[in-house]
């Protein structure tokens, strides 16, 4: 009895161990876009966005994804079929340039990093949950930043920005965060 | 100590106080059952609760798979002491964070028991499962588990309470009762003193005391009733114990008074009976007295008679008749006054015998003949045909026959005697009637009222005239009644008498009456004059006179006679001779005649020889008991010794034709 207890506490441990191992190793590629993916889709049950934004009450909720796409197929797969708040899911891959105000989430790659301060002032002032994963997104002015922090994704959330942008985001989302102070974020620092 | 045995008091206070304990008991338990499964209940439920908030609230860090923050809100159950242990599970059922209070290890992997959300009490911890869902998408399980702290308290201090609640309240009850129990027993134990007291000092007088008027109280009021009743009835008994007392008292009194009385009856009674056995020995002594003379007297009158008319000298002749029948009516007169008083004494006894009524008759009649010649009457005899025979005393009925008839021969002159004996049915019974009639001078109706009371002759002149002691119809009378008869008369005074006699053909008498009867005499007098063999008679008397009469008398009638002057001679002579018959005298000095009776009749040799009593002593009874054939009373009359000796001597010489001892 006892001895079984043993095995399986050591078996939990050594996968545990495996798990880690493997989440570390992905980290560089598909995992890191599987979990940010993920993450997309959580945002999307933890933010509100104003009545006006949608023409009717099961108008999906659009996420585009500007410049390069590090997802693949895999936010497509994460969002097949699922809903929130009676809303589907539709992908939309833009390019610079294209029109954006028909997204209610933007997710803003790597990629677009040198056009970040003109992108975040095109969408200033839209009901648009913007979403980057450069270094200083969110105190430029995006609402949700995806970082790194020993190999794990963490992110960060401008609450100013999602004011100006009439999103309410859940405490609950809100006790997960790293909060950008607003000073910060009106204190522009060279790089 | 028996609990059956306690005081009332102390049984109703113990009734009191077990009954309140018990209901507090017994309820208790439901009560704290209830309370603690509704504890339980409502824990259940806040920990459900709890799981729900605490589930919302690490709902985001679980989607953002945020282990810090989920074990950060797990922290906050610190404050909830009851719960030991919480962990959140992911999909996959592999812990993804925990919270542990002293760290109590926990599965690290999702219980298989587990299959929903729920919760269960096990192993004395409530568990509680909840799914973790951001919006309506399951991201995990949240697993609480409570030691159920609470409940355990609750349950311990309930149980405290529980018993100083059936202390306190036993110790109330006891209180209470042992204020309350005097409303019962008070009254009780006031009885039982009462009680006590009339058991103790016997004191009716006190009464209980009543208190309320329920129960106990009637039954004091009937106590108070029964003691009353007991003190009455008491009383009453006193009373009558005092009563009884002086009753007993006067009782006593009366008792040695009538002890006193009795023993001068007693005494008086000895005087009575001394001089009554005084009488009876005189009159004994002077029958025999007096008849000892008179045998003398009449023997030889008889005697010289005889010798003289032999010698021819007529006229001396008609003064010893002359003094012969002055001897006679002397001894009849008083055999009457012995016969009246033995009658009055009641000694006069009864045997009965059969006999034949016509032979009887013709027997007295021969008898009577001298009287009936002497007034020269005729006798006119009618018998009943086959008037046969009758039951009755032979002698008595001859006695009362020859007092009538001889008195009818007494009272008539020239004139006729006539005796008719015939039967009758009356009630039923036989009877045998006699009536002696005659034509003589009658009675008046005045001399019949006293003509069978004793002494009372019709007349004195008739006593000096005729003669006679007045007693001949008076015992004639009494020997009816005797025999159960009965006796009239029916007179004309110038015409004659009728004498009826009504006798039972069977006689009855008491069975201490009976007497043996005599010998029947079927030897007529004149078969005396018959000259008889030449036989032996042996004669035992002491009286010299007696002897010397008899002998001459016997002689005469050819006898040989040998004498004896006492009873040992007597029975010598009597081996010697063997005679024919003996006569024997009873009293005798020395050997009296009973003795030489009895010793005659031992002796097988002598026991043969008949023994003809002749003696003063009138106890016929006696003599035939003891063997004697006869039994003639002095003095002797001639003509019946001299019958009895020739029936005698006829039987002995035809002993082969006819047996001695015949009764008819």
């Amino acid at each position: 009895m006892r001895s079984r207890r043993l095995i399986i506490v050591i078996m939990i441990c050594f996968g545990w161990i495996l798990g880690a191992n493997a989440q570390a190793l992905d980290s560089s590629d598909s995992s890191e876009y599987l979990i940010k993916a993920g993450f997309i889709y959580n945002f999307a049950q933890l933010v509100e966005w104003p009545p006006s934004t949608f023409a009717q009450p099961d108008s999906p909720i659009v996420i585009g994804i500007l410049g390069s796409d590090p997802f693949g197929t895999t936010i497509d797969r994460i969002v097949e079929n699922k809903k929130v708040r009676g809303r589907a899911f539709v992908i939309k891959r833009l390019k610079w340039g294209m029109d954006l105000k028909d997204c209610d989430i933007l997710f803003v790659s790597s990629s677009e990093a040198a056009r970040m301060d003109e992108l975040i002032r095109s969408v200033k002032g839209m009901p648009i949950l913007t979403i980057g994963e450069t270094p200083s997104f969110a105190r430029r002015g995006g609402v949700i930043n995806l970082v790194l922090e020993d190999n794990k994704v963490r992110f960060e959330v401008n609450v100013d920005a999602a004011k100006q942008a009439g999103l309410n985001i859940s405490s609950r989302l809100l006790a997960l965060a790293r909060i950008i102070p607003p000073s910060s974020a009106d204190a522009r620092k060279p790089e | 100590m028996n609990l059956q045995n306690l005081s009332i008091k102390r049984k109703l206070m113990l009734i009191t106080m077990l009954t309140s304990s018990i209901a507090l008991v017994l309820s208790s338990p439901g009560f704290l059952t209830y309370d603690l499964i509704s504890f339980r209940h409502s824990l259940s439920q806040d920990l459900v609760t709890q799981a729900e908030i605490i589930g919302y609230n690490s709902a985001a860090a679980m989607a953002f798979k945020d282990e810090s923050a989920a074990t950060a809100t797990l922290s906050a159950l610190t404050a909830k002491e009851d719960i030991v242990g919480a962990v959140l599970y992911s999909p996959d059922g592999t812990m993804f964070a925990h919270y542990s209070r002293n760290s109590k290890p926990l599965p690290a992997l999702l219980p298989d028991y587990a299959h929903g959300p729920g919760y269960r009490f096990v192993g004395g911890y409530l568990e509680v499962f909840h799914d973790v869902n951001l919006n309506g998408e399951r991201l995990g399980t949240l697993f609480l588990q409570s030691d159920m702290r609470q409940w355990s308290d609750r349950a311990r201090q309930y149980t405290t309470i529980i018993f100083v609640f059936v202390f306190a309240s036993g110790f109330f009850a006891l209180l209470v009762s042992s204020k309350l129990q005097k409303f019962i027993s008070r009254p009780i134990l006031r009885l039982e003193d009462t009680m006590r007291m009339v058991s103790v000092n016997k004191n009716y007088e006190v009464r209980a005391i009543k208190f309320y008027d329920d129960e106990i109280g009637r039954l004091i009021d009937g106590f108070n009733t029964m003691l009353s009743e007991i003190q009455q009835r008491d009383m009453a008994l006193q009373r009558a114990n005092d009563e009884l007392k002086a009753r007993t008292g006067e009782l006593e009194g009366e008792i040695i008074h009538r002890r006193q009385t009795q023993e001068e009856l007693l005494k008086a009674k000895h005087v009575a009976e001394d001089a009554s056995r005084a009488k009876s020995t005189f009159l004994a002594n002077m029958s025999h007295e007096l008849r000892t003379p008179l045998n003398a007297i009449i023997g030889y009158s008889e005697m010289l008679e005889e010798e003289t008319q032999d010698s021819g000298n007529l006229e001396n002749v008609r003064d010893l008749q002359k003094i012969q029948i002055a001897g006679k009516h002397l001894l009849s007169l008083i055999n009457d006054v012995l016969d009246l008083s033995k009658i009055e004494a009641g000694k006069m006894g009864i045997h009965l015998e059969l006999f034949d009524i016509s032979m009887m008759i013709e027997e007295m009649v021969a008898t009577l003949q001298p009287a009936l010649a002497k007034n020269s009457n005729t006798i006119q005899v009618h018998l009943a045909d086959g008037i046969g025979v009758m039951r009755a005393d032979i002698t008595k009925v001859r006695q009362i026959l020859f007092n009538l008839m001889s008195n009818a021969c007494k009272f008539t002159d020239h004139g006729t005697v006539s005796v008719d004996v015939d039967r009758t049915a009356v009630d039923d019974q036989n009877w045998i009637r006699f009536r002696i009639g005659d034509t003589g001078i009658g009675i008046t109706p005045k001399q019949q009222e006293n003509l069978f009371k004793e002494f009372a002759q019709a007349d004195v002149s008739i006593a000096r005239k005729y003669g006679g002691t007045g007693l001949g119809l008076a015992i004639s009378h009494r020997f009816v009644q005797l025999m159960k008869g009965h006796i009239s008369v029916q007179s004309e005074p110038g015409r004659g008498s009728t004498f009826t006699v009504y006798l039972p053909a069977q006689v009855t008498i008491e069975p201490a009456e009976l007497r043996y009867p005599e010998e029947p005499e079927e030897v007529s007098a004149e078969s005396c004059e018959i000259k008889p063999d030449l036989d032996t008679i042996l004669i035992i008397d002491d009286d010299a006179v007696v002897r010397d009469l008899m002998s001459r008398f016997l002689i005469k009638l050819g006898f040989h006679v040998v004498a004896a002057e006492n009873g040992e001679e007597g029975l010598r002579l009597a081996r010697q001779v063997h005679p024919l018959v003996i006569t024997l005298d009873v009293i005798m000095p020395e050997c009296d005649g009973w003795s030489v009776l009895h010793k005659l009749k031992a002796d097988p040799e002598l026991a043969e020889i008949p023994v003809i009593m002749v003696t003063v002593v009138d106890n016929e009874a006696m003599g035939f008991d003891l063997g004697a054939s006869s039994y003639l009373v002095k003095p002797i009359d001639r003509d019946r010794l001299a019958v009895l000796i020739e029936k005698h001597r006829v039987a002995r010489s035809s002993t082969v034709l006819k047996p001695v001892h015949e009764r008819s």
